[in-house]
């Protein structure tokens, strides 16, 4: 039981760790047309990509205090609404940062393909050396 | 929207204001309410009816509490940069380990072994000693904090020879280590002793009415034992954590064998180290019994003074053959 949940907690730092990285590049593709918050988050999610909005809102504020992105608060359906968009410098960096995923998730298939991992049902451990 | 769930949400967006910085406030709790208001009608445009009470807690309960969402849009504070945790760790063990520790100890413990109350004075220095301690580790973090506080890098970080890095200790190395960490307990507990034994001492009494009078020349060197004694066991401290220093270790030795001499000269010199009063003793008896003690003295401190002179010319001879231990073998990397 208590393995068990230790695991599981180890399970979610890992997860967020390896979640971090990739949400900020989908936050800066997805805004290489612009949405409010709340629509985002929908794009995000009906992508596969569900995001927590406590996550979110603060991330969108990092990257454009870090000048990747710019706001706007504009009135929509009678509400005001906070629009994001990438800024020049993001749609100067984003390429350069999906050129580095895409090297990644290449070696990355490489590392697992090369390993004969070809499904997290084949996770179960490292696999024995061939003679 | 119904009366109270506006209410709900507004009392929420209060909470969360709370704990925002004031210059972010408006902008922070603007955008949630409005993500918060877009939540409410895309469930009630999907229900056909609008949201009570507690459809709007439910909402409010998964978006977490006012403290929870509030800090994650502060930013990720820390007291110490984890670059600098090492520094840190290695910084206030040796302050409170390697100085702390024996200087108090020798602050404290000299008057506690001299008060007349030993027990009421240890309380006290006890008390004094875990305020110094908390200070200094309140000092020492403060520093840090600092430092991480104005982003204060340090130069030289980066700029390292692989060459000049210490070498792998080898066992000699370690045996050394341990011997001058023992010199230093020992020096430290000599001190100790000497305060316990010879604070504001003129003599000692015994049962029977018997009075070991000390000679003057015991309060001359009082203080100049008790030096030497601090610097050789100190000295022992620095040569346990850098047993590789060794020609300045010599010189720093030579030095403190040098005073030693000087102290043991004026030992000799004065030669009537103690007297003997009262008791029931004829005066051929005590004048033997004061030959006898004076002599023992006098043979313990030549000794002594042998000691140092062996030790002196031990440190002398390494020094002018520039004797260096040899590098211990790197294993190759296989």
């Amino acid at each position: 039981m208590h393995t068990n949940t230790a695991s599981s907690e180890l399970f979610d730092n890992l997860r967020l760790e390896l979640r971090r990285g990739c949400l900020v590049v989908a936050v800066l593709a997805q805004l290489y047309t612009e949405h409010y918050g709340y629509a985002l988050r929908k794009a995000l999610g009906d992508q596969g990509l569900a995001i927590d909005e406590n996550t979110l809102y603060p991330l969108l504020r990092r990257l454009e205090s870090q000048g990747l992105l710019v706001s706007q608060w504009r009135e929509e359906e009678k509400r005001n609404k906070r629009f994001y968009r990438l800024s020049p410098l993001g749609e100067e960096v984003l390429p350069d940062l999906l050129e580095e995923w895409r090297q990644m998730t290449a070696a990355l298939e490489r590392i697992l393909g090369g390993r004969g991992i070809a499904s997290a049902a084949e996770c179960g451990g490292p696999r024995k050396e061939e003679k | 929207m119904p009366t109270t769930n506006t209410d709900l949400i507004d009392r929420y967006l209060h909470a969360v204001k709370f704990w925002l910085p004031k210059a972010q406030q408006a902008d922070i709790v603007a955008e949630i309410g409005e993500d918060l208001q877009s939540l409410v009608e895309e469930r009630e445009a999907a229900l056909g009816h609008t949201l009570d009470e507690d459809d709007v807690a439910v909402i409010l309960k998964k978006r977490g509490s006012p403290l929870k969402v509030a800090s994650s849009y502060l930013p990720q504070q820390r007291l110490i940069n984890p670059a600098m945790l090492p520094v840190y760790r290695l910084v206030l063990k040796i302050v409170l380990c390697w100085v702390f520790v024996p200087l108090f100890a020798f602050v404290f413990l000299g008057p506690v072994l001299a008060f007349a109350h030993p027990g009421e004075m240890l309380l006290r220095c006890l008390v004094e000693y875990w305020r110094a301690a908390f200070m200094t580790v309140g000092m020492v973090t403060t520093v840090f904090a600092l430092l991480d506080r104005y982003q204060v890098k340090f130069k030289h970080a980066d700029d390292w020879n692989p060459r000049k890095l210490p070498r792998v200790p080898g066992t000699q190395d370690t045996m050394t280590r341990w011997n001058h960490l023992a010199g230093f307990i020992f020096g430290f507990a000599a001190a100790a002793f000497w305060v316990s034994l010879m604070w504001q001492r003129s003599e000692f009494a015994f049962s029977g009415g018997t009075r070991l009078i000390l000679g003057p020349v015991w309060k001359q060197i009082y203080w100049p034992v008790l030096g030497l004694t601090l610097t050789g066991a100190f000295f022992d401290l620095l040569s346990s954590l850098s047993p590789r220093w060794t020609r300045v270790r010599s010189r720093v030795r030579i030095g403190i064998d040098v005073c030693g001499l000087v102290i043991v000269a004026a030992l000799l010199k004065a030669g009537n180290f103690v007297e003997i009063s009262g008791g029931n003793f004829s005066a051929a008896d005590l004048a033997n019994k004061v030959a006898w003690i004076n002599g023992m003295i006098d043979w313990t401190v030549i000794a002594a003074g042998v000691i140092t002179i062996f030790d002196a010319a031990g440190a002398t001879r390494f020094l002018l053959r520039g004797k260096r231990a040899k590098p211990a073998a790197i294993p190759s990397a296989m």
